[in-house]
């Protein structure tokens, strides 16, 4: 009965209007071979189906082909000058084969997959030496994978719980190609220019000598991805990410490294900060880097409330919530649903009732801001689809690709792919929503009431984490007057799974988008969290000599 | 980079010892044009060379505290490099790339030359790289070579006393030479050379062409044709007093390809074109037809038979020839391996003794910028630790003289002698330039064919080796550790003394000891032949090159090597789909 469930929603899901856009774009084989990338595809798949075996071997019984067409430009400063611009554009191809069949293929270890370098001309017999190339390796590989997985398997007792591979319907979508599109000159300017802002502002001259790296850059980046499979799966998507940021860095006179960064990740260069925006957040980066380097250093250790603004929630969402929402295949001889810490909570609350959580690849814009971690089709042909992966605090579902697991034996349109590898299950946009949400000036006053319950003189608020929820900004508040404190070298423990579970007191109505660049873009949107209970303590990092000498005049 | 990855391996495995041009290092990024005004960047950093030297430990010693030493030496070499590579795989372009970067090594030696931070194991800590602006900026120039080498001054000052406690608590040491030679300052203000043109649009189709000429053969199942062209100029300033710019530009066609035998040996050819210009390349008729004879060897070497166990007389072809003593001799030459616990010394006690038969010559001279007409990779005027290049007779007669020496001295030599050679951030260890072998027992190759029947019939065998093509390590088996220095023979042919024709084998390897093989030398050809590539070792990647005649080697002892098993592509390649495909493809 659950399983029906789902599988309704999934179907419900599907349907959503996508059929009809579909028809709209002509998304047609004869559509498809006009591009001479998917015709070459299609042209040398074709071929592989009818003729690939080895005597006396099994023929394979699913083959993809994927070409990314990757072009990236990027530009870097350092201390106001250009110090490296790079323009790269490559086609990377990847084939998959497999035999066996669904419920027990090839694919075991990292052996599923061969990648080459295909022509970035527009030649159909190069483009087809290439795959043909990869397509023999590819299938001897599965041949010899197919057997060792078997042998493996016979070393356990517990047969494995789900399906190697689900069978998608096939689907024709050809998004038009994209380009990257951002004024090289203006930006290469615009780096060197606020690199170099501790030089230039005024109000920041006495503080320039002690700025030990200031540097700036903006990359684009845009892979045109075509797919075919043997399902009769053909797409051509974009993957866009334009990201511009600044980043700086000092010592504190007893020695602790303070930095501090600023980026956007958009789907346009439109989307970026504008020049003086961009200004305003790199003179903010510095101010507060001057900032820390007069302020107190955290106290010993605090256990409390803490309240995380809507940009330190999404990041703690990305690295303690979106891995664990992912239906990763088990290993093999457990009976496990999935890996990670959220393996046996199935319909278990992970969050407290008033919060809700919703993956929709779908959504391309927010409140006018582009999502990079958006998408129509999946990496692995299949449409994206929204899924609510936490109803009322409950685990209702699971992001999932072509891989099942115990309980959801289809995709949800969530397996996604690097270049040049395997696909896996990846969130897309996540949305972090509560039903009884507060203002800013609510969770504030609320967070203060908590303390004085307490009988607490301070509390904590962090604005901006840096990498492994490492407090950049964080503000000790007086709890008699609420007067705001930057502090220094503190880290964050004990905020882990279970506070997700039973410490979130109180989430904002604010809304905070955050683009993730990299590989696979992933957005997270999240409100303020208020925990009620998180450590707040003395980071031990090591405390390096200041400079020997002092930087030239 | 990625790049196909079967060549990828041939690429990555080569790196071991010489080999052909690396493209796996490059980088993907645009050129902005060359700046004229080179006196910016070198007098930025002469300037802030000094300001560190009168700043560096200068500051009262705080609290009781021992002051804090003074670097004793100070260098900046900062790589201005320009680079353009493309390349054509079966008859389309694959990859182009443009590349512009400036880099600054520092080094910082704490201590004095007879002992510093850099000491045994500690050698690398002197250097400390950072990316320099692209353009002039005095002042972001100046910050960032601040930043090196304030980063490096704190490294160099932690080993060195690590260094001051090691030797304090170990045994003499065997070669307890200095750590560093004193050496003249030297001068020499060369204008930046301009920027190379590259027709961009004429390069590719022209690789485009050359590339497609594998399309007519269906068994070759890789192929790349690859165009480099580098404008790097170095500049060097030391707190010695040195100053001097080191411009250096070299066009380079690189083909490979590879195909594998029914029985899965792996096979691979490849040949190399280096000219000072794109302009002085050869002709693309010349280059065709070079093409041609790679992908006709690697297709006869398909059908080859296998070798068989053999010891006795073979010839050693010119590039064969070069390859082999660069790999199994220079390396061996160079002065750091006589010094320290973890090295070979295998020449280290036979300074003035016979190594070599003694109608061989030895030496190796960077200074020489072409050869026949044929440009030298291994050619520079300075090396990277700011010295003048210059030509080493390293045997002559036979007999050893002197190694390749860096500043770093060995028990027998206290000074470079400029071959101080390294990658963009790696600490210069004495390398090999241009090798050259020369002998005074030379015979024309005819001659030198007809002795080597002559002593196969005198040793009762029915035929003679002839190796006409050598690659170095592990290039084009599935071994993943590279050995380094190792030699590969790549085409063979057995010579049969009963007057049959010349036959092609495959799958050898040399057995034992290679070394053993240069005392066998009997005669050498009155040709040489040269081979340009790119060589790697402890220091990184630099382009040699090895100059040498062909040699009639009375013994050599050969097996049968496995090289791979897999088998042969089961479908046919798909330009050739049909009927005469499928008699090709064979595994239906």
């Amino acid at each position: 009965m659950k399983k029906k469930l789902v599988w309704l929603q999934i179907a419900l899901l599907a349907g959503c209007g996508t059929s009809i856009r579909a028809q709209e774009n002509g998304n047609t084989d004869a559509e498809a071979r006009r591009s001479p990338v998917l015709r070459a595809m299609l042209e040398e798949l074709d071929r592989s189906k009818q003729q690939l075996q080895l005597q006396n071997m099994q023929r394979p019984f699913f083959i993809e082909y994927r070409i990314d067409d990757a072009a990236d430009w990027s530009a870097g400063a350092n201390y106001g000058a250009l110090t490296n611009e790079r323009d790269g554009h490559q086609r990377v191809l990847r084939v998959i084969v497999r035999v066996g069949d669904y419920a027990a293929d090839s694919k075991f270890g990292r052996s599923d997959g061969e990648v080459q370098l295909a022509a970035l001309d527009d030649d159909i017999p190069a483009l087809r030496y290439a795959l043909w190339s990869a397509t023999d390796a590819a299938y001897k590989g599965a041949l010899r994978a197919y057997a060792e997985k078997q042998a493996a398997l016979k070393r356990f007792e517990t047969p494995p719980n789900a399906r190697d591979f689900s069978k998608e319907p096939a689907l024709i979508s050809i998004a038009p190609l994209q380009h990257i599109e951002i004024d090289r000159a203006e930006w290469k300017k615009r780096v060197a220019e606020l690199s170099g802002l501790f030089t230039m502002d005024r109000g920041l001259a006495v503080f320039s000598k002690d700025i030990q790296y200031s540097n700036a850059s903006v990359r684009a980046a845009v892979v045109n991805r075509y797919l075919v499979n043997s399902e009769g799966t053909i797409v051509r998507k974009a993957v866009v990410d334009y990201t511009a940021g600044v980043s700086a860095g000092t010592q504190a006179d007893d020695g602790m490294h303070l930095d501090r960064s600023y980026s956007k990740s958009s789907t346009s260069a439109a989307g970026l900060e504008d020049a003086r925006t961009m200004r305003q957040k790199a003179t903010r980066v510095l101010e507060t880097l001057r900032d820390l380097r007069a302020a107190p250093v955290v106290a010993e250790e605090y256990h409390g409330p803490v309240l995380l603004s809507g940009d330190a929630s999404a990041d703690v969402i990305r690295d303690l919530l979106l891995p664990n929402v992912v239906a990763a295949k088990p290993d093999m001889g457990t009976d496990a649903r999935t890996r990670g810490a959220y393996a046996s909570s199935f319909k278990g609350h992970v969050m407290p009732e008033f919060m809700s959580v919703t993956d929709d690849p779908t959504l391309a814009i927010f409140e006018g801001r582009g999502l990079t971690g958006a998408y129509q089709v999946d990496d692995e042909g299949v449409k994206g689809q929204a899924v609510p992966v936490i109803e009322k605090g409950k685990l209702t579902n699971y992001l999932i690709g072509r891989e099942p697991v115990k309980g959801f034996p289809a995709s949800n349109g969530h397996g996604r792919a690097p270049t040049a590898q395997a696909a896996a299950p990846s969130g897309a946009v996540l949305i972090l929503k509560s039903s009884a949400p507060e203002t800013p000036a609510e969770l504030e006053r609320k967070l203060l009431a908590i303390a004085k319950e307490g009988g607490r003189e301070e509390v904590y608020v962090a604005e901006t984490l840096g990498p492994h929820m490492t407090p950049r900004l964080l503000y000790r508040v007086n709890v008699k007057n609420g007067k705001r404190e930057l502090v220094r070298g503190a880290e964050i423990d004990e905020l882990d799974q279970r506070s997700l579970r039973s410490d979130i007191v109180a989430a904002g109505d604010d809304a905070w988008v955050t683009n993730y660049p990299g590989a696979i873009p992933v957005t997270v949107i999240s409100p303020s969290l208020l925990f009620g209970d998180v450590t707040i303590k003395r980071a031990n990092d090591e405390q390096h000599k200041l400079p020997y000498y002092p930087p030239p005049s | 980079m990625l790049i196909c990855r079967r060549i990828a391996a041939i690429w990555f495995l080569t790196l071991g010892c010489i080999g052909l041009p690396s493209i796996a290092a490059m980088k993907t990024a645009s050129a902005t044009p060359a700046l004229a005004t080179d006196s910016i960047l070198l007098d930025t950093m002469s300037r802030e060379l000094a300001r560190a030297m009168s700043s560096l430990g200068k500051a009262p010693a705080k609290d009781g505290a021992a002051a804090q030493p003074s670097p004793y030496f100070l260098s900046y070499v900062v790589t201005d490099a320009h680079q353009v590579s493309m390349t054509a795989q079966y008859g389309a372009i694959s990859n182009a790339v443009e590349n512009h970067s400036r880099v600054a090594d520092v080094q910082v030696r704490i201590g004095d030359p007879k002992l510093d931070n850099t000491h045994g194991q500690h050698r690398a800590s002197a250097l400390s790289s950072v990316t320099l602006p692209l353009n002039d900026d005095r002042d972001a120039i100046a910050r960032s070579l601040w930043w090196a080498t304030d980063r490096g001054y704190g490294n160099a000052l932690e080993n060195y006393l690590q260094v001051e406690t090691e030797t304090k608590v170990r045994a003499k040491e065997e070669d307890n030479s200095p750590d560093f030679s004193v050496q003249q300052a030297q001068k020499a203000d060369v204008a930046a050379t301009a920027t190379m043109t590259l027709d961009k649009k004429k390069w590719e189709q022209e690789l485009r062409t050359l590339s497609a000429v594998f399309r007519e053969y269906p068994d070759i199942y890789n192929d790349a044709v690859l165009l480099t062209l580098t404008n790097e100029t170095d500049y060097y300033a030391s707190s010695e007093g040195s100053s001097v710019v080191e411009p250096h530009t070299l066009a380079r066609v690189v083909v490979v390809a590879s195909s594998r035998a029914e029985d899965g040996m792996e096979l691979f050819r490849a040949e190399t074109f280096e000219a000072a210009t794109p302009g002085n390349l050869p002709e693309e008729a010349a280059l065709v037809a070079k093409i041609h004879r790679v992908a006709d060897d690697l297709v006869k070497l398909r059908k080859a038979p296998v070798t068989e166990p053999f010891n006795g007389p073979a010839i050693l072809s010119g590039r064969a020839a070069a390859v082999f003593f660069h790999e199994v001799l220079g390396h061996r030459l160079e002065g750091q391996r006589q010094r320290g616990d973890e090295e070979g010394q295998t020449f280290t006690k036979n300074l003035g003794k016979p190594i070599l038969p003694g109608f061989l010559n030895v030496a190796d001279d960077p200074t020489l910028e072409t050869f026949n007409g044929i440009q030298l990779s291994g050619h520079y005027t300075y090396d990277d630790e700011g010295q003048p290049a210059r030509r080493v007779e390293l045997i002559q007669d036979g007999v050893l003289k002197t190694f390749l020496m860096s500043r770093l001295p060995i028990a027998s030599f206290g000074e470079s002698n400029g071959h101080g050679r390294a990658q963009t951030g790696r600490m210069p260890t004495g390398r090999q330039g241009n090798l050259i072998v020369t002998s005074t027992k030379s015979v024309p190759d005819a001659k030198l064919r007809q002795m080597l029947i002559a002593e196969a019939k005198k040793q009762g065998k029915p035929y003679g080796l002839y190796f006409a093509d050598i690659s170095s390590g592990f290039a084009v088996t599935t071994r993943r550790s590279p050995q380094a220095f190792q030699v590969l023979p790549i085409i063979v042919y057995r010579v049969y003394v009963d007057g049959r024709p010349d036959e092609l084998v495959r799958g050898v390897s040399i057995v034992g000891t290679p070394q053993t093989v240069l005392n066998r030398i009997a005669a050498t050809g009155d040709k040489q032949d040269v081979f340009n590539g790119e060589c790697g070792a402890e220091s990184g990647s630099i382009p040699v090159s090895a100059i040498a005649p062909a040699m009639l080697v009375t013994e050599i002892e050969t097996q049968r090597q496995p090289q791979g098993n897999s088998r042969p592509p089961i479908l046919p390649p798909p330009a050739i789909v049909g009927e005469k495909a499928r008699e090709i493809g064979g595994a239906q």
